[in-house]
């Protein structure tokens, strides 16, 4: 049983990440040389077997315009390679590489998202991404706007503070069972209320821990997945849309683009077992149970998900990486992951995996 | 399996050392110009693709977040390529992708640079003195090109006032040099032994659109489409021992597979126009030879014997070229959309005559990142 | 040995923006002190847009009008450690204001002395600043619905470029080749990395061999010599930029080290003139008596300018630069 795949589709033939590091000594480089490494030696092929090879990162986070160009050494590129980079998460590095496989040319592609933030402070950096005439003049950062769109969420009856704190006890309970995360163990939501706000109504708990990492993906057309693996992870959905940036323009207690990015990956056409998501600020993730239309049925974040470790420009190909690895090994049959990026939740992506061969 | 993509819209600013608008003023000029060459609004776009150079030469991380609504992607996927200075090529062949995926119809491409907010060479040099500049990078390997090839010292100046002659055709360039000579050449100041500063490409504003489409919305618009015929790109290390930083070898890989896609067998006879990045005179000769379009050591000569000039066998850059205009994250879908141009009848004083295939190029880095694609009236033309 | 410090730098510029024909009337009537919105169809949008949000259809500056002074609070956050970039340094709220006369929310920041004084649905008035320069920080809010006469500002000129200083403070150690390879300059020794995959030698080595995908280690490090042969260069008029402190030509090269199998790039060369420069050319590095560094970092593809005196001739004779023509970068 499970999908069916055509000749056209893609699958996930494996993955790799390290471990969300509160701060990592060596190269951002090494980094992704590590998951570069382990991809191509789980898959057992040569660097010159992936066709194509698109990376995700942001130069601003190690302070250093064209910080993606020394990337590509983990990445391997010589012979030369046919290689992309785009300047966001490396799931929407995903998006690229997985429409570059429909053109049929090409069966293989490796998708990259690594960063090194602990150099950085994330917020310093983050609140540039604002409208640079009218918001980021006054440092409105991503952490500021998390915390007006949560009390908007508790202001509408859409949620309550302890709502929010049961979203990082969860993660962190969940995070027990994940080597590679960087916060984890048992809290309550009682202990966690009594700590002072940050950003008032969040508090620190509800801010991910930003961390070093990098992630990686092997993609494949079908046959050559089949011939690679026993255990494909079929995309059978992925797409990705944009909100305004202008607050003042939104619901911030909803999340549009994330409900078309849905309907676009066709989340409602069946069940689904796990969902992973890019949860930074832990009210987030209310908001995208409500979009993606995801009922009690469905476990959320079972690596913790951000909230446990946040490997900034990693974090959103991660999820997708959490949700293959339960398909791949049999303990989900259909499963969604998320990726976001911008202030409040702006741009959302979604991809739908599914086992079956 | 791949479907056929046209480009059914072009669209740019001028090119100026300071525009007086926003980004979004900016971007959107050129999109609303794309848009009306295609007959189409945002309402008819599937999908936006945008592209820049670093985020730091303006001071906006992720510009495409408040740029999106701007550009009416509210509601739509809005994909953000950075390749460094190959990024307006790359950026054209991702929205390429898009199309050809089959999963959307009309994508529309927006690049730009307002290098007047910042400063590039600041950039260049991760914000610290010292900084030696594009240029500073990229003369020693020149320096080696004349050494290898023998090339004689006048065809850099050749070129510097080949394109600026090229660019008083065109409305959009950036400089507007009437008086130029070889003579102004080799007396501008000597900026990067042996670069002088008018063999150096100028510090522009501006921004540059497309809309691509699949073949069965492409009647939907009135003018002539460009057939996107073949696409590339190749990247490798930026230092390793033992690199050719000359005679590149991705620079090489690229043109191979383009041609070989394209069903190209001889560029030099069927290609009818060029656009090449050339930021510095010297590129010309070096990447006709890097692109397989003249022998090695030979591409000076084509420059020196006016081949490439506009009435030559191999015209390049007869829009003025990144000598004449340079919005950096822009200047590789400038000469996409020229290249488009060109095929498309629509190159105005500049056009090559009867033109039909043209191939638009970008390279980036330390000449290592490379993005070219070639376009032609005809979907399926014959080569002979 | 005592470790290096952390690097602790700042990417700072100062970013000058064009403010177009709406965004600029609406920084000039800050300055002025008035808060204008944009009329677009039934609505008025605060701050004010330059395209219609609905169809994308262009909105210019006629359709701007005054709103405010005052205004209602909608969604709101407290910021209880203000950050270097935030507006005010005591804590404070961000929040939603919608003003009087506008249709939409606009983000500020509300001055209210503390959490409990804010609430959804409150008043506040804009405060203009004394100084104002046409910038959205030229104010800020407080409760209460009284406006105060803005101070007379000196200024009749439109504004038309804003300027944005921003700055991204870098702190981290040095990665561990990095600490080594700058204790080795300390005393006046080179360590590269040979790697253990196919033998060359990186200097400076970034930590790995990306030819062949290996991490290296302290185990890898070798010592190359302090001599070596040019194998590119050019002379750089400097181009002046916010932050450059140089600003007489110099000549920069490129040059492999004996025992080394990539070259250390961007070498300033001081003490010979151009016209005896050439590649093929070869050259020993004299030290300083007194080395420190100030500018260590991760990046390193020379050999920090801060250890050596010059560069001088060797005395040998050159080698032929097809020798040396795939070491050139």
């Amino acid at each position: 049983m499970g999908f069916e795949p055509q000749e056209n589709d893609i699958a996930i033939i494996g993955v790799a990440q390290t471990d969300a590091h509160a701060r990592y000594d060596g190269p951002e480089v090494v980094m992704i040389m590590e998951c570069v490494n382990q991809l191509l030696g789980d898959a057992g092929i040569e660097r010159g077997d992936v066709g194509f090879t698109i990376a995700g990162s942001c130069d601003y986070l190690s302070g250093m315009p064209f910080a993606f160009v020394s990337n590509v050494d983990g990445m391997g590129a010589w012979p030369p390679v046919y290689e992309s980079h785009v300047e966001m998460d490396g799931a929407f590095a995903l998006f690229e590489a997985w429409l570059r496989l429909q053109m049929g040319d090409i069966d293989v592609a490796m998708v990259v998202g690594s960063g090194k933030s602990s150099p950085c402070n994330a917020r310093e950096v983050f609140h540039l991404q604002a409208d640079p005439y009218v918001v980021a003049p006054l440092g409105i950062d991503p952490d500021a706007m998390a915390g007006i769109q949560a009390q908007a969420l508790i202001q509408a009856g859409k949620a309550t503070e302890a709502d929010i704190a049961d979203v990082v006890v969860r993660s962190r309970s969940n995070a027990a069972a994940n080597p590679h995360a960087q916060v984890s163990g048992d809290v309550s939501a009682e202990d966690l209320m009594s700590a002072p706000y940050d950003m008032a109504p969040l508090r620190a708990h509800d801010v991910s821990p930003k961390a070093d990492g990098a992630a990686a993906i092997l993609i494949a057309r079908r046959d050559r997945a089949l011939e690679l693996t026993d255990s494909p992870v079929w995309i059978t959905g992925l797409d990705h849309r944009i909100d305004s940036h202008h607050a003042g323009l939104r619901d911030l207690t909803d999340s549009p683009s994330t409900r078309l990015a849905a309907a676009g990956a066709g989340v409602g056409d069946g069940a689904v077992d796990v969902a992973e998501l890019h949860v930074i600020h832990s009210h987030e993730e209310i908001i995208l149970r409500d979009a993606l239309g995801l009922d009690d049925a469905t476990t959320i974040n079972p690596s913790g998900g951000p909230l446990a470790g946040d490997p900034v420009m990693a974090t959103g190909l991660t999820r997708i990486i959490e949700v293959a690895k339960r398909v791949a090994e049999g303990e989900a049959s259909r499963g969604v992951a998320h990726a976001t990026s911008g202030a409040a939740l702006q741009q959302n992506l979604v991809c739908v995996l599914e086992g079956g061969s | 399996m791949a479907r056929p993509c046209a480009v059914v819209g072009i669209g740019q600013t001028k090119y100026k050392r300071q525009l007086p608008v926003t980004l979004d003023g900016l971007v959107r000029e050129a999109a609303l110009n794309a848009l009306e060459d295609a007959n189409l609004t945002f309402d008819d776009v599937d999908a936006v693709v945008i592209g820049k150079a670093p985020d730091a030469l303006e001071g906006v991380i992720m510009p495409e977040l408040s740029l999106a609504h701007a550009l009416g992607a509210v509601g739509k996927p809005i994909h953000r390529v950075h390749t460094a200075g190959s990024v307006g090529a790359s950026t054209a062949i991702s929205a390429a992708v898009l199309v050809e995926s089959g999963r959307y119809d009309t994508v529309l491409t927006v690049t730009y640079e307002k290098q007047s907010e910042g400063n590039a060479t600041w950039a260049l040099s991760g914000g610290r003195s010292g900084g030696q500049g594009a240029g500073g990078t990229f003369a020693p390997w020149i320096r080696e090109y004349i050494r290898r090839s023998n090339a004689p010292e006048h065809i850099g100046w050749t070129v510097a006032v080949k394109d600026r002659l090229n660019a008083l055709k065109n409305p959009h360039a950036h400089l507007h040099l009437e008086d130029i000579s070889i003579e102004k050449v080799k007396e501008s100041p000597m900026l990067w032994d042996p670069l002088h500063f008018l063999e150096s490409c100028p510090s522009s504003d501006g921004a540059a659109a497309m809309v691509l489409t699949s073949e069965d919305k492409v009647q939907r618009s009135p003018n002539p489409p460009a057939w996107v015929l073949a696409h590339a790109k190749r990247t490798e290390f930026s230092s390793f021992p033992g690199r050719d930083t000359i005679r590149i070898k991705a620079g090489l890989d690229c043109a191979e597979a383009l041609y070989k896609k394209a069903g190209i067998t001889n560029p030099r006879k069927q290609i009818d126009a060029a656009e090449l990045y050339v930021p510095f005179s010297w590129y010309e000769p070096m990447w006709l030879e890097g692109h397989l379009i003249a022998e090695e050591g030979e591409g000076w000569k084509m420059t020196d014997e006016g081949a490439t000039a506009l009435d030559g066998d191999f015209p390049v850059n007869c829009s003025g070229g990144v000598l004449s205009s340079n919005p950096i994250g822009a200047s590789g879908m400038i000469r996409c959309l020229e290249a488009a141009n060109q095929v498309r009848g629509t190159a105005g004083d500049y056009q090559v005559d009867g033109a039909k295939v043209a191939l638009g190029h970008a390279y980036g880095g330390a000449a290592q990142y490379f993005a070219m694609w070639i376009v032609s009236s005809e979907l399926q033309p014959e080569f002979t | 040995m005592a470790d290096l410090p952390d690097i602790d730098f700042t990417l700072e510029f100062p970013y000058t923006r064009t403010t177009g024909p709406v965004i600029g009337p609406f920084l000039t009537g800050l300055r002025d002190g008035r808060i204008l919105g944009t009329r677009v169809g039934d609505q008025v949008i605060c701050p004010p847009v330059e395209y219609d949000p609905d169809s994308g259809a262009t909105v210019g500056p006629e359709n701007l009008v005054e709103v405010g002074p005052v205004g209602t609070v909608d969604a709101w956050t407290w910021v209880a450690e203000p950050t270097s970039k935030h507006p005010l340094d005591t804590p404070f709220a961000f929040a939603q204001i919608k003003l009087d006369g506008a249709d939409t929310t606009m983000l500020h920041a509300v001055d209210a002395g503390s959490i409990d004084a804010m609430s959804t649905g409150m008043r506040v008035v804009v405060r203009f600043n004394e100084d104002r320069v046409g910038s959205v920080t030229d104010v800020h809010f407080v409760p209460g619905e009284e406006a105060a006469a803005p101070s007379p500002v000196d200024a009749d000129e439109d504004v038309e470029i804003m300027e944005h200083l921003i700055g991204v403070r870098i702190q981290e150690p040095l990665q561990p080749h990095r600490q080594r390879f700058l204790q080795g300059l300390l005393q006046k020794k080179i360590i590269g990395q040979r790697s253990p995959a196919d033998g060359k030698v990186h200097v400076p080595s970034r930590g790995y061999d990306a030819i062949n995908r290996v991490p290296m280690s302290d185990a890898d490090d070798v010592e190359v010599e302090g001599r070596g042969t040019v194998t590119s260069f050019t002379e750089i008029t400097p181009i002046q930029y916010h932050g450059q402190t140089e600003t007489e030509p110099y000549i920069r090269c490129s040059i492999l080290l004996d025992g080394a199998d990539s070259t250390i790039g961007g070498v300033d060369v001081r003490h010979i003139p151009i016209d005896e420069f050439r590649v093929g050319m070869r050259l020993e590095v004299v030290w300083r008596d007194d080395i420190s560094f100030d500018d260590a970092d991760n990046r390193g593809y020379g050999l920090n300018e801060g250890v050596y005196e010059r560069w001088e001739s060797t005395g040998e004779p050159d080698v032929d630069p097809e020798l040396v023509k795939e070491h050139n970068f």
